[in-house]
């Protein structure tokens, strides 16, 4: 086990400069997700810790050794992939020995080790199946098999969600995050769904064209946006000049949805504004509502579904918004 | 290391043998001065501009005959409901592994001036036209080059989204305009694709015009009389013409490169469409269709199977059953049989060592190296193999590397012109093995090569397997470098064949003919068995 630390990292395709001097320190032990757009590098940046992919400049370590030199076989991280890529000429049990057979592990433990990996993922017995006869979600679970039973100093997951469907991606992102607590191996987790990013990182690293926009723990890149992209990426957001809230200062500001109320459940302290519901949508749990000030700018808000409350679009409307959760943004 | 050894094996037994070819044929006749005077004497003799423009013009005219026989074809077998339709699918491929040549001379054995059926309609009073010449070559080519238009614009027809046709039915087309303007277009680029192959085959052809020009002057033939020459070998007069075919093969491919890279709608069909639903008259029309080409296809290596075993004298038959073809057959012929056999079986095996390493580099790998890698391993498709030859023993007859007279030459002249087919399946294979297998089994701890060969290698084997045998099959049969490299003790099947076809001698050529279908039908039977087996389990 091993913090990671990249330095001035680089890697251009053509004119396009996929990951542009990348400085980045992850724990070790700790959860780290690069978050961000398709297209923003954090593929890339992932694959260059993994070894598939060259520095143009820059150097990786784990720890004390330098590793960005080193061939991908010899580099000792476990990493899970998109499209699972389990072996589909292999048992389960042969694709969670393959790391071990490699390592020359002696035989008589293997079996016992590939038994208590699949434990982990809750595949106990499945060893004798074969790929082709699992589901997309058993699949992942044995791609993850695979990668811890060989306890790599490092576990790199590429999207490993994004082929599930809704329900599972969200118990499985659970599970992945408690199983690397159990283990205490540092994680490096790419994603590009910011709710995902948010329930499973101590950190999380937000890039945008190659570079590292913000990294932080999840609730102050939400709560405290350094940018403009950081605001709006990382959820729903109001970017607004702040003279379009009646404020005198030359800043743009962001005010998320949710710091927004109907007046007359506000704080007395908490300013108001007046305008009228231009769109209304209810999504059950919450109802969203545009609401369009008398100067034409409009507001997004969300608020808990409220029965007893009858909302009509067209209808006049005063609303309230915590200033504290105003965040100016460069 | 692959991309090395890949370019030392093409260097030195495909470029250096053309570049030899080139050389020949731009230098005087005491092959000291450069000069471009060989050019300008054979582009001046009416006889080699004929021989020229009959080339062209038979295979542009099979290529368009094949196309207008296969597109109904394909149709039907992917959208019509057709009677025994697995049992057509089968027998269509067929043609494909057998040897054109020997159907050309059955052609001539049943329809030739003393042709069984020629003798027969004679005896009754109808007279037909002679088969020689440009007609019996075309149909021919027609006969056994349809599965390349054929097989791929089956498949396109079938991965056309049935979306597609439902949106332009949707938007007010009749069937017939929605096939018209939506579906044919789309299918377009495979039959180009597949008219194209064919076009090439008719170019680099020897059998065929061999059995059935007569003195209808064709390339590859009279490129072959130049260089073997009964009056006087003339290395750089052949030289010419093989570099005018080459030439003109590469032209042809760039055509269609240029052409089908700008049209690729391929569109990815979730489920093949549904058959249409047609009336009883379209349904038998469109079986009898299928089956009278599938079957008129396979007749002349059926009525040469048949013919076998009748008695010849000299040329002529007698209408009685016989062995005596295949005791001679037995005392003649077994060497090269033999020959067969194991050149078939040594040259699979090259062209699987050289192919599969090479297809892999060139589909994995992004490089500069790898794109030229890929077009020199494609090369050879585009060399006929009487010019491969002939530069095989301008190059290997003398110096260090003396190969002439031997079995190797052939067993190499035929890894050469097989392997642009092992790296196209090869890469297919690849391509459809994700690369993060790959990455995974890498950052578990094994080495790139353990990887190839513990993951990589077993995921091609069945296909690398099929490669294998219609390497063999089609190297059995192999006649045009055959034909100039054999030598001595080093006959094979294709060659006695050729022989007793020059001399006469009928029934062995009908005895090694059958011996020769049986050795190529074998292999692909238990292909086939094998692949059935292993989808069933």
């Amino acid at each position: 086990m091993a913090g990671i630390h990249v330095k001035g990292a680089s890697r251009s395709f053509g004119s396009v400069r996929a990951v542009d001097q990348v400085d980045l320190e992850i724990g070790e032990g700790e959860f780290f997700t690069l978050l961000g757009p398709s297209g923003c590098g954090k593929t890339t940046l992932l694959r260059m810790i993994a070894g598939f992919c060259e520095l143009d400049a820059g150097e990786i370590r784990f720890g004390d050794k330098r590793i960005d030199k080193l061939s991908a076989h010899r580099r000792d991280v476990g990493m899970v992939f998109q499209n699972y890529a389990v072996f589909p000429n292999l048992t389960v049990a042969g694709n969670v020995a393959y790391g071990l057979r490699a390592r020359r592990v002696p035989a008589a433990e293997i079996g016992s080790q590939v038994e208590a990996a699949l434990g982990m993922v809750q595949l106990g017995g499945y060893g004798e199946r074969m790929p082709h006869q699992l589901s997309g979600g058993q699949l992942q679970r044995v791609a993850i098999a695979r990668a811890l039973v060989i306890r790599p100093q490092v576990l790199l997951f590429d999207e490993p969600l994004s082929n599930l469907d809704a329900r599972l991606r969200v118990s499985m992102r659970a599970e992945i995050r408690q199983l690397q607590q159990s283990l205490g191996i540092t994680a490096v987790y790419v994603t590009h769904d910011q709710e995902e990013a948010m329930s499973v990182s101590d950190r999380i690293g937000l890039m945008n064209q190659g570079r590292l926009e913000q990294v932080g723990v999840p609730s102050e890149i939400y709560r405290k946006p350094a940018t403009r992209f950081a605001a709006e990426f990382m959820g729903t957001t109001n970017l607004l000049e702040a003279r379009q809230l009646g404020l005198a200062a030359p800043v743009t500001v962001s005010l998320r949805p949710e710091a927004l109320r109907l007046a007359d459940e506000a704080p007395a302290d908490w300013p108001r504004l007046a305008g009228t519901i231009a769109a209304l949508e209810m999504l059950g749990p919450l109802t969203r509502l545009d609401v369009a000030l008398a100067n034409g700018t409009v507001l997004r808000l969300a608020m808990l579904d409220q029965p007893q409350r009858p909302l009509q679009a067209g209808a006049p409307v005063t609303v309230a918004y915590d200033p504290a959760r105003l965040v100016i943004v460069p | 290391m692959i991309a090395i050894l890949g370019f030392l094996f093409l260097g030195l037994f495909l470029l250096w043998p053309l570049a030899n070819v080139f050389g020949a044929s731009l230098l005087d006749s005491e092959g000291a001065q450069f000069t471009f005077g060989n050019y300008t004497r054979m582009l001046g003799r009416p006889y080699y501009r004929t021989a020229i423009a009959n080339t062209l013009g038979i295979g542009a005219a099979a290529t368009i005959l094949t196309t207008v026989i296969s597109v109904p074809f394909a149709f039907a077998l992917a959208r019509l409901p057709v009677a025994g339709k697995q049992a057509v699918q089968a027998m269509a491929a067929l043609p494909l592994v057998l040897p054109s040549f020997v159907s050309a001379y059955a052609i001539v054995l049943l329809l030739g001036n003393a042709g069984i059926v020629t003798r027969w309609l004679h005896d009754h009073g109808i007279a037909i036209g002679s088969i020689y010449g440009a007609t019996g070559i075309i149909l021919v080519y027609a006969l056994t080059l349809y599965p390349y238009v054929l097989l791929p614009t089956v498949a396109a027809f079938k991965a056309v989204d049935v979306s597609m046709e439902e949106a332009a039915l949707g938007l007010g087309s009749s069937p017939g305009r929605a096939v018209r303007t939506v579906i044919l277009p789309i299918v377009l680029p495979a039959i180009l694709a597949g008219g194209l192959l064919v076009f090439i085959e008719t170019l680099e052809n020897f059998g065929v015009p061999f059995v059935l020009a007569e003195d209808m002057p064709i390339f590859s033939v009279e490129a072959f009389k130049l260089f073997i020459g009964e009056t006087a070998a003339n290395p750089a007069q052949a030289g010419v013409l093989g570099v005018l075919l080459i030439l003109t093969t590469a032209l042809v491919l760039l055509v269609q490169r240029r052409f089908l890279s700008r049209r690729r709608f391929a569109t990815n069909a979730r489920a093949a469409p549904p058959l249409l639903r047609v009336g009883w008259g379209l349904r038998i029309a469109a079986t009898l269709y299928c089956w009278t080409i599938v079957l008129l296809a396979l007749v002349p290596f059926f009525a040469i199977v048949v013919l076998s075993f009748m008695e010849f004298r000299g040329p002529v038959l007698h209408e009685h059953f016989s062995l005596g073809n295949f005791a001679g057959f037995y005392d003649k012929a077994m060497r090269p049989l033999a020959n067969t056999l194991i050149f078939a079986s040594l040259a699979s095996l090259c062209v699987t060592l050289v192919g599969v390493p090479i297809g892999y580099v060139v589909t994995r790998w992004r490089s500069g190296t790898a794109t030229v890698l890929d077009v020199v391993a494609t090369l050879p498709f585009a060399v006929a193999g009487t010019v491969l030859a002939i530069g095989f023993v301008m190059s290997f007859n003398a110096g260090w590397l003396v190969l002439t007279g031997g079995p190797l030459i052939l067993v190499l002249a035929y890894t050469v012109r097989k392997v642009p087919f092992a790296v196209r399946s090869a890469g297919a294979i690849v391509h459809q093995i994700d690369v993060s297998l790959e990455e995974a089994s890498v950052s578990l701890g094994r080495s790139p090569l353990q990887t190839f060969l513990r993951i990589v290698a077993p995921l091609m084997v069945g296909g690398i397997l099929s490669g294998i045998v219609l390497t063999w099959v089609t190297v059995a049969s192999e006649l045009s470098a055959t034909v100039v490299l054999y030598s001595g003790d080093w006959r094979t099947l294709t060659v006695v064949m050729f022989q007793s076809l020059e001399g006469g001698g009928a029934g062995l050529a009908t005895a090694a003919s059958t011996v020769l279908i049986v050795v190529t039908l074998l292999p692909i039977a238990l292909l086939y068995r094998l692949v059935r087996r292993y989808e069933l389990g």
